[in-house]
């Protein structure tokens, strides 16, 4: 039978336990199946996406489980294989988790105890009319709830309304009204890589630049300890993707701060992301490692496997240097330093524009790049050199970057109507420079294994050659639909919004 | 979906006994089952405690009138529907005699159920009436329980000979030796001789003579579920294995 939205409500343990009790007009209760209390653990990836979306995982005995906010449970066995959802076995738990990303780690937000029992109604005929599945979840802090699921059956639809009645009175609250993960784990904050940030049309550039760069400097001291404990690589891209906002802001909003200080909080913020460098070089391409193992033949994975050994062992030193590098006293202090003159402000030097009102900045410096963007377009073809498809790239990054920093003061969904073609653009171009780089890493490959003291193989020549050909013929492909991205992008039609929006006479300047 | 019927026009024969635990394996085995009782007697619907259905009368069940439908019962067990029995059930032969075309009634009936279901099973009354042959048309496979004697042996030959004469496929007849008891010479002369006369007729598993399955009256329940290790449960669901394959269900897309 299908279940529908209310199929799972939360009770109080008490109240469950009476329930389970207490007969249903003539049926009795008979306890059916009993699974004792388990240890469970309840994972999440460090993006909150299971608790944003109302899911709960758990890990309890040997199986997983997965709440969903409708209230339906799935439940599948385990072990997981591996630190992320990729390490979960195939099962409806797994399927049903499509959207995490296979590169989060999935960390313990919780833990308590589990345990499962389903109570029978049965008629004087001992025969079942309506089964009740409770869920009852002990967790640490001391907050206890218990899951009941309903289960009526063909044929008896009288008992299963009796049952939801029975329930209702005992106080039940649907589980799709209530956030369980909040519930059970409550948290101060969620961490959010993309914190949106309340800015008025009314303030200040300076304002704007500000709150800006103060809600990004704490997105990337959340990732410090990840990175330390090296949960996954994404700690460490959005750390650097922290950073490098902060620095977008400062090269991009020339003018707000005057030219000394932006020069000196250019060279503390890149000083901060430099010794992050080579360890993120190194996640890049291990992380590619899987795609050469399934495109290259099989007689090439030795000398590839050995390669990336190579690489596995420098990534050792260069995450000892960094961690190093992010446990000093110094490193700390920088920090809280420049979180401090952000969110002070005293000591801040306003420049010449730092006092324009923060909505006709954002529009010039919008304007400006779409133009510039537009300029390029339309040098670029089919045989434009990489660089300059890379030039290209860039630009759109830093559009994008100045379109969600401002995108709370323009209307959200014409703004939504001319992100949707950047971002079509920026997946073109960033499959295009993918395949640029693994083409140049692949040479490195090539020339690293011969110049290790040992001839190249003609296999692994040739291994690399088909995949640097096949990976030529992608870069071509791409090349062709960003050509219409980009046409898309810097079409008549949306030019027009992009002037409606930031280059109306109001914001001329 | 296909119909499978559990019939023999001899009683006693351990008919009701394959119903319940074939349809308790095959629900086990994921396949979505509605076991229906067609005997007024009522046994399958006494073994899963299902009460008779008083409001299904022989006319709405053959009318394809939705109390058919309201009148199924979930099991205890996942998978597992009952249409239990009810008395009416006894003027079947009345009834489907007064109707046209009645050998075609029972198929169309069914027609109202077969979406939900993978395997429709038929626990036929002991006879050979208008609703047996209803049911010859309708299945898809015809599992006759034989118990090795000269008795048993004489009425299985004369269903043989009835198919025969009424021009009904025989290839849809599928035979098992039922409560055998190997200490007995004349149980292993009788399936020797059944065998003989009719290659490929009969299940290689047979069903021995178990109080186990006695016990089923006192448990209520296929002995499938309650002594799944039992030598009898062993054999039912060795018996399930084959006709799954002779049924066609192994390869069944469940648009049929």
């Amino acid at each position: 039978m299908p279940r529908s939205a209310h199929d799972c409500i939360l009770l109080d343990p008490a109240a469950a336990a009476a329930l389970a009790d207490t007969p249903l007009g003539l049926l009795q209760p008979v306890v059916r199946d009993a699974v004792p209390t388990a240890d469970f653990v309840a994972l999440d990836d460090f993006d909150q996406t299971l608790r944003r979306s109302g899911r709960v995982l758990l890990e309890a005995g040997g199986m997983i489980l997965l709440l969903q906010p409708d209230g339906a449970m799935l439940r599948q066995p385990g072990p997981r294989q591996g630190p992320s959802v990729s390490g979960l076995p195939e099962g409806p738990v797994k399927a049903a988790l499509a959207d995490l990303s296979p590169l989060r780690r999935l960390l313990v937000v919780g833990a308590g105890g589990l345990g499962r029992v389903t109570v029978a109604f049965v008629d004087d005929e001992g025969k079942s009319q309506v089964r009740l599945d409770l869920l009852s979840l002990q967790v640490a802090a001391g907050t206890a709830l218990t899951i009941a699921r309903p289960q009526a059956l063909r044929g008896y639809p009288q008992a299963g309304a009796d049952l939801r009645a029975r329930i209702a009175d005992c106080g039940g609250v649907p589980m799709a009204t209530d956030n369980l993960c909040e519930r059970l784990f409550p948290v101060a904050a969620v961490y959010d890589a993309k914190p949106v940030i309340a800015l008025q049309a009314d303030q200040t550039a300076l304002d704007a630049a500000t709150a800006i760069i103060a809600a990004y400097i704490p997105v990337a001291r959340a990732n410090e300890a990840g990175i330390i404990a090296d949960h996954d690589t994404e700690f460490l891209h959005d750390y650097r993707i922290a950073l490098r906002k902060i620095r977008s802001v400062l090269g991009l909003f020339r003018g707000v701060l005057d030219d000394g200080q932006t020069a000196e909080l250019k060279a503390r913020f890149s000083a901060l992301m430099a010794p992050t460098g080579r360890l993120r070089d190194l996640d890049v391409a291990l992380l590619e490692g899987t795609t050469y193992h399934d495109l290259l033949p099989k007689s090439v994975h030795a000398g590839l496997d050995a390669k990336f050994a190579l690489l596995a062992e420098e990534r050792r030193t260069a995450r000892a240097r960094l961690v190093q590098h992010l446990r000093r006293d110094g490193h700390a202090q920088e920090m809280a330093a420049l979180e401090d003159l952000f969110a002070t402000r005293t000591a801040l030097r306003p420049g010449p524009v730092a006092a324009l009102p923060a909505r006709a900045f954002a529009s010039r410096l919008i304007w400006k790049r779409y133009r510039r963007i537009c300029r390029i377009a339309r040098i670029i073809g089919p045989d434009t050199d990489d660089a300059e498809v890379h030039g290209l790239r860039i630009e759109c990054k830093k559009l994008r970057y100045l379109m969600e920093f401002f995108a709370p003061l323009f209307p959200r969904d014409e703004f939504r109507a001319l992100l949707k073609p950047l971002k079509a653009l920026q997946d073109n171009l960033g499959l295009v420079n993918d395949c640029a780089v693994q083409q140049a890493n692949l040479q490195l490959f090539l020339h690293g294994t011969g110049k290790r003291g040992r001839k190249v193989s003609l296999e692994v020549a040739q291994g690399v050659g088909a995949l640097t050909a096949v990976l030529h013929r992608r870069q071509t492909e791409e090349r062709t639909r960003t050509g219409a991205s980009l046409a898309q992008f810097t079409s008549p039609q949306t030019a027009r919004i992009f002037r409606g929006l930031f280059h109306a006479p109001k914001d001329r300047t | 979906m296909k119909i499978i019927a559990c019939y023999s026009n001899k009683g006693g024969v351990g008919k009701t006994a394959t119903a319940v635990n074939l349809a308790h394996a095959l629900a086990a085995s994921g396949r979505r089952v509605l076991l229906c009782d067609l005997d007024p007697q009522g046994a399958s619907s006494f073994y899963f405690r299902v009460k008779p259905s008083r409001k299904l009368s022989e006319a709405r069940f053959f009318d394809g009138d939705e109390k058919m439908v309201e009148s199924i019962r979930a099991s205890d067990y996942e998978n597992l529907d009952i249409l239990p029995a009810n008395m009416a059930f006894r003027n079947f032969d009345v009834f489907l005699s007064q109707m046209k075309q009645p050998r075609s009634r029972l198929k169309k009936a069914l027609a109202a159920v077969r979406a939900d279901y993978e395997v429709i099973l038929l626990d036929c009354p002991p006879s050979l009436s208008t609703l047996s042959e209803a049911v010859f048309r309708a299945a898809d496979a015809i599992l006759v329980p034989v118990i090795p004697t000269t008795l048993s042996q004489r009425t299985f030959e004369q269903l043989l000979a009835f198919f025969a004469e009424n021009d009904l496929p025989t290839d849809r007849l599928h035979a098992m030796f039922s409560m055998v008891q190997t200490t007995k010479r004349l149980h292993a002369d009788t399936m020797a001789e059944l065998q003989g006369a009719c290659p490929d007729r009969f299940l290689t598993a047979r069903i021995p003579f178990a109080t186990d399955v006695e016990r089923m009256g006192i448990d209520r329940a296929p002995v499938t579920a309650t002594l799944p290790n039992s030598a009898a449960a062993r054999a039912y669901r060795a018996v399930c294995a084959e006709v799954v394959v002779r049924a066609g269900l192994d390869r069944d897309t469940g648009t049929a």
